[in-house]
């Protein structure tokens, strides 16, 4: 039985865009989430426990994506995820 | 980015000598210099700031690699090169494992989308078994450079 998804759309906020610090930064937040994350940007796909993933999308500043969750707290982890990245990652160079 | 747009060939290090953290950063700046991609004056400012950056979290991201960068403002175009440490070496990876390939990554101030370019590539390459496999079993830096011109020839990743 499929799980139902929860999806939100952000957008990197930050100057650097999802380079390795950027990565790290959700990966160590999605750690505290059971649910499965990915970050969709056009076609790709990466895990947000993934780091190498991650950055191979090379998500500039002003990309558009879109992120999907399932599982426990799905809704809680994308909450999280889409403040992080309106937060630009919290990098004080945002 | 392909790796030929900004790794020096000269700058290849397949056996680094250090088998610390510090040492092979030292290592492999000292190679760019080697190859006259940085100044002599600029290099242990570009050190500092490399070890600075692993301060704020280690660019040991696990599976043996490292990407260890930073920004400066003496380059004014991204510079890089490729090291591998036979022995391996203590990086605070986020696995614990120790780290045997690095990419290391000088970008200019105000152009984050070359280093984030950079990254891409490396990053597609990396997750490719056969890529790390290869690099991690290179002898000298004529065979890294074979293996990275494979690589922009999409012998690899996905």
């Amino acid at each position: 039985m499929d799980q139902p998804k929860v999806t939100r759309t952000v957008t990197v906020a930050n100057r650097s865009g999802i380079h390795l610090r950027a990565a790290l930064t959700v990966f160590n937040l999605m750690r505290a989430f059971p649910a499965k994350v990915e970050i969709v940007m056009d076609r790709q796909r990466a895990m947000a426990d993934d780091i190498l993933q991650m950055t191979t999308l090379g998500a500039m500043p002003g990309q558009e994506l879109i992120l999907e969750a399932t599982g426990p707290d799905a809704e809680a982890a994308l909450d999280a995820l889409a403040l992080l990245f309106a937060a630009g990652f919290h990098e004080e160079d945002a | 980015m392909k790796f030929a747009d900004f790794i020096s060939p000269e700058a290849i290090r397949a056996e680094l000598a250090a088998d610390d953290k510090e040492g092979v950063i030292r290592e492999m700046v000292q190679a760019l210099l080697d190859a006259g991609r940085i100044e002599a004056s600029e290099t242990e400012s570009i050190v500092k700031a490399i070890l600075n950056r692993e301060e704020l979290g280690s660019t040991g991201i696990g599976r043996g690699v490292a990407v260890p960068h930073t920004k400066h403002g003496s380059v004014d175009q991204l510079v890089g090169t490729v090291g591998v440490s036979r022995a391996g070496v203590d990086f605070d990876s986020l696995d614990g494992e120790k780290v045997f390939v690095l990419f290391l990554l000088v970008s200019p101030l105000d152009r984050p989308g070359d280093h984030l370019r950079a990254l891409e590539n490396i990053s597609r390459q990396l997750r490719d078994d056969r890529f790390c496999r290869f690099l991690k079993q290179s002898k000298t830096a004529e065979d890294i450079r074979q293996l990275l011109d494979e690589a922009d020839n999409n012998q690899f990743g996905s």
